[in-house]
């Protein structure tokens, strides 16, 4: 078999493989992988390079010179001290903030409450799984289209609320800054709480039922149950259903966009919402390059311990 | 377990309740993509919550055919629209896939690629909002801009990471017996692979296929920042269904909106067994 001189002749590169994979395995794998991996260079490597590049310069779309004669605007980091003094960024970041801690405690905890009422079975429980995940695969768009109607002063909330309190209720939701934000949270929960139940459904139906019956059989009541043996046991699985929401949310962009715009003003204003504004309405772009960049090497950070963590995770066994 | 008779009642109590939660906005929305014009927008006491006069006018006049009521004409119909989401998200995905499963088994069996899983975590850790100035620089210089193939281009670079990881996952769960045979009966490894390995995985195949196309056809950010007029998708295009003369179009909206969101469900309740391992990058399994 040509294999046989293909090792000698690669003598050195068998050595670093292990014994279990023959090159014939190794040169096929390095060439299944190689679309993937030219792919990833194509996106990461040649964007973060002209990102950084365009940065540290005024370039704009408008300013009649291609992006890589950017050099002729140099303006000497300018851009990253604007960043810090610009506080339309900051309280878009920290808006962003506001939105995250409150929205993913929320989808956390009433998905563990429906994930704890799904735990056993019970009549008609496919049923409702199904219609409770709805939510989260109707496109994000669609379901800022859907609150937009939901929440004009003419729409059904208002109409529920004077159903409830008896008098006609007209309050304009979206126009009015603080409602506005709330408005867009109660859609962001509406769509991502059955993500949450469903994460956690699929860690609490790995509780072992023997420990539970040995608690009920020495006198824990549910309560002690749950918080000595399900929380201790789901401790990762909560760990990665929070930082994949966290992640997803600290994006925040379609329905918010759709519903507000990020208005009345700049009151749902969050950072993918700000940076798309200045991207498209202010055009300068070096200076959104800038903001960019900042943001993904903060992210990098967590993506190295959030990939940490579910390395960790994959090891436990399901 | 034997739960009480209160617990079940209230069990039932609040999942009824979340239900309401759950489909109020929905069926307001198939409810409004039914209402003629003289429903949509009604306040305080006359508000319809379901068509006196259930109508197909809004699907007929997002497909072109103009109504009496609605006095706007449409730049272009929903149809072009359709056409982008569509090829834009069934090409993306051939990219996800084609390219996410090859180096999901290159992984899996031969150890290549060890940088990937962690480069695509990465990838998609990103705000999308934060990498597309440079997309948008090289998609005006590679005259991609505004075109469907743009879209698939870049829609299979940024759902990569779930096809890769999905493939991964179902590539080191399978019994390697059969693989093995088959080398000892002479066969290439790329034969094992596109003869054996490949026709075995057809049904974790079609549910990545199905989660990553689910993933591209909702997509807006991307279609908003890199189309403008020719191939814009349906989000981008219900945007523009309003007008200053009539105002928001509600119904045309909704009945759009209603044709977009009905694919992705249906897909996603037939894959409900995959999604967990899907979206946590195959670190659950159900």
């Amino acid at each position: 078999m040509s294999a046989v001189t293909a090792t000698i002749a690669e003598g050195e590169m068998d050595a670093r493989t292990k014994p279990a994979v023959p090159d014939e395995g190794a040169r096929l794998g390095f060439r299944l992988t190689l679309p993937a991996q030219i792919l990833v260079l194509f996106i990461s490597a040649f964007p973060l390079l002209m990102q950084l590049y365009i940065s540290v310069t005024d370039w704009s779309p408008l300013s009649g010179v291609g992006w890589w004669n950017a050099w002729e605007m140099w303006n000497s980091f300018a851009n990253y001290t604007d960043l810090a003094a610009d506080t339309r960024f900051w309280s878009a970041l920290q808006r962003t903030a506001i939105v995250m801690l409150v929205c993913v405690p929320a989808e956390f905890l009433l998905g563990l409450a429906l994930a704890t009422l799904f735990a056993d079975d019970f009549p008609g429980k496919r049923v409702f799984y199904s219609i409770l995940l709805m939510p989260m695969m109707v496109v994000p768009a669609v379901a800022g289209y859907m609150f937009f109607m939901l929440f004009q002063s003419g729409g059904p909330v208002n109409d529920i609320l004077a159903r409830i309190i008896g008098t006609p209720v007209t309050i304009a939701w979206l126009s009015d800054p603080t409602l506005a934000l709330i408005a867009v949270m109660i859609a962001d929960i509406w769509q991502w709480t059955p993500l949450m139940f469903l994460i956690l459904l699929a860690g609490l139906v790995g509780v072992p039922e023997d420990q539970m019956k040995a608690a009920t059989l020495l006198g824990a009541n549910p309560w002690q149950r749950f918080t000595t043996i399900v929380l201790p046991k789901m401790k990762t699985i909560i760990i990665i259903a929070l930082a994949i929401r966290v992640i997803e949310n600290f994006k925040i962009f379609d329905t918010l966009y759709i519903m507000t715009g990020g208005g009345p003003g700049v009151a749902t204003e969050t950072i993918s919402v700000y940076i798309y504004k200045v991207t498209t309405q202010d055009l300068i772009w070096g200076y959104v390059a800038a903001i960019a960049l900042a943001i993904l090497i903060v992210l990098s950070i967590v993506a190295v311990y959030a990939m940490k963590r579910m390395a960790k995770a994959r090891e436990v066994p399901a | 377990m034997k739960r009480s008779v209160p617990f079940e009642i209230f069990r039932y109590a609040a999942i009824f309740a979340a239900m309401a939660v759950t489909l109020v906005p929905i069926l307001w929305m198939v409810s409004m993509a039914f209402k003629p014009i003289g429903e949509w927008s009604a306040t305080g006491a006359d508000l319809t919550w379901w068509p006196k006069q259930p109508t197909l006018a809004n699907f007929e006049f997002v497909f072109g055919h103009s109504t009496n009521d609605l006095i706007v004409a449409l730049d272009h119909t929903a149809l072009k629209p359709i056409l982008s989401s569509l090829l834009s998200a069934v090409f993306g995905t051939a990219i996800a896939m084609s390219a996410g499963t090859a180096a999901a088994y290159g992984l899996s069996r031969f150890g290549s690629g060890q940088n990937l899983p962690l480069a695509l975590i990465q990838l998609r850790l990103f705000p999308p909002m934060a990498v597309m100035i440079p997309v948008m620089i090289m998609w005006a210089f590679l005259n991609l801009n505004d075109t469907w193939w743009g879209l698939a281009l870049i829609y299979g670079i940024v759902t990569l990471p779930f096809a890769f990881w999905l493939m991964k996952t179902f590539f080191d769960d399978m019994p390697r017996e059969i693989e093995e045979a088959a080398l000892v009966e002479g066969c290439s490894r790329l034969r094992v692979f596109t003869r054996i390995t490949l026709p075995m995985m057809r049904a974790p195949l079609a549910s990545a296929a199905l989660f990553v196309f689910i993933l591209n056809w909702s997509d807006y950010l991307i279609a908003l920042l890199l189309t403008t007029r020719e191939w814009v998708t349906i989000p981008v295009y219900m945007a523009s269904l309003s007008s200053s003369m009539t105002g928001q179009l509600y119904g045309a909206k909704a009945a759009l909106g209603l044709i977009a969101a009905v694919p992705p469900v249906i897909m996603g309740i037939a894959i409900q067994r995959h999604l967990v391992r899907g979206l946590t990058f195959g670190a659950l399994k159900q």
